[in-house]
């Protein structure tokens, strides 16, 4: 009988054990940090965490079932609590390490772009640069063509010249041009405007002089005459004469559209008519090649 | 006879099941201090992001020293737990500033390449 009543207080006192163990770790309503827990937890998994690193969600979540198994098996204790505090905060570092993959990815991408960006604009450079040389390159060498043929046309020129002071007067104007003076009595009867048979060969040094010019000069011929006689008479018979040189200087190869033709009687003299001298340094043909400007 | 050992063996069962001898946790309470210096060291100290956590961090490691002080270890590694969460947390939101950061000057940097290029070609 006693040992009956021994093993009734034994009953007695682990019953109530059980109770007190219970009611000392509380049970009831989930605590505000595992509440707190569960609500970061789902705002993690659905944000970029879930994309850019698994692994921390992942880790969050073992918390968080720790927190749960906690509140579970001990109810609303201190270290349940304190367990789904550091579950939420565990959540909060996926979500931080997330943003912060992202951002670098971002500073990457903006360093990538910019690199390209850079390596880019330094071939457009290099490119720009080459155009340029090329550009530089082509103008020297048509310079120094232009220079080249510049200087052969004078070179030509000064042998034209000298060719021609054999039997013409060559000089140099600085406002007309080169001067080619051939006398009157050399290339036409008195009071005529026919070319005389020895004036061809003398002009068919001109023709070749001429064509050793620039191409691109100009030509005038210029008929003068004396003072003896009508004024209209000689202006008549300087123009026809300077006709003859020009037509005859068109059949030897000078293009007509280089070369015009004009009489001016004896309105510009370059002697005194009162002599024999005069007058026949008054009677002239004067050719005249003008450069291109 | 019977009253003082049921409450002799229902205070043993309770001791039992709280706990009674815990040891004290110093190697959590060493991680945690490590994890504050950390943060402390990343500037979390300077920076709004990082401040609060940085704060409950360093109020969790007080506390958790006052209860191993007064011998409840178990509480001051469960205490030590939310101390090193806090910590950690402070550490990461430093660094996404850090990050952040970067990311803005490099967009500085490439806008104003792109305006120095810009403005050179016209």
């Amino acid at each position: 009988m006693k040992t009956e009543r021994m093993h009734a207080a034994l009953a007695l006192v682990l019953v109530t054990g059980a109770v007190a163990v219970t009611a000392g770790c509380g049970a009831g309503l989930p605590p505000n940090e595992l509440v707190s827990a569960r609500a970061t937890y789902a705002r993690a998994a659905q944000g970029p965490a879930a994309s850019v690193d698994p692994s921390d969600l992942d880790t969050a979540k073992k918390n968080l079932d720790r927190a749960e198994s906690s509140f579970k098996n001990d109810g609303d204790t201190y270290a349940t609590k304190d367990i789904a505090y550091a579950a939420a905060r565990s959540a909060e570092l996926a979500e931080t390490h997330a943003r912060t993959t992202l951002a670098m990815k971002s500073k990457d991408q903006v360093d990538a772009n910019a690199h390209a960006n850079e390596t880019n604009q330094a071939q457009l450079t290099a490119a720009e640069l080459a155009r340029t040389k090329g550009q530089l390159a082509s103008q020297n060498q048509a310079l120094a063509t232009e220079t080249e043929r510049r200087k052969q046309a004078e070179q030509r020129a000064a042998q034209a010249a000298a060719d021609l002071a054999k039997f013409a007067t060559v000089k140099q104007d600085p406002v007309r041009g080169m001067v080619i003076t051939l006398s009157g009595g050399v290339l036409f009867e008195s009071a005529k405007w026919q070319l005389l048979p020895g004036a061809e060969g003398k002009l068919n040094e001109v023709a070749d002089a001429l064509t050793k010019q620039d191409v691109t000069s100009t030509i005038a011929v210029e008929g003068h005459t004396d003072s003896q006689g009508k004024d209209a008479a000689n202006q008549e018979l300087s123009q026809k004469r300077a006709d003859s040189v020009r037509t005859y200087l068109v059949s030897r190869g000078i293009a007509a559209d280089r070369i015009t033709a004009s009489g001016f009687g004896a309105s510009r003299s370059v002697a005194d008519n009162a002599s024999p001298e005069g007058r026949a340094n008054n009677r002239r043909v004067e050719i005249v090649v003008k450069p291109k400007p | 006879m019977q009253k003082l050992m049921i409450t002799a063996l229902t205070a043993s069962l309770l001791a039992t099941a709280c706990g009674a001898s815990f040891p004290a946790p110093q190697q959590k309470l060493a991680d945690a201090e490590a994890a504050h210096r950390s943060a402390k060291e990343l500037g979390a100290d300077k920076m709004t992001e990082a401040q609060l956590n940085l704060k409950l961090a360093e109020e969790e490691i007080e506390a958790a020293r006052s209860q191993m002080k007064a011998g409840d270890n178990e509480r001051a590694e469960s205490t030590l737990l939310r101390a090193k969460a806090d910590a950690e947390l402070a550490i990461a939101l430093a660094r996404e500033h850090q990050a952040k950061n970067e990311t803005g000057r490099a967009v500085d940097t490439a806008n104003a390449s792109q305006n120095a290029r810009t403005n050179g070609a016209q």
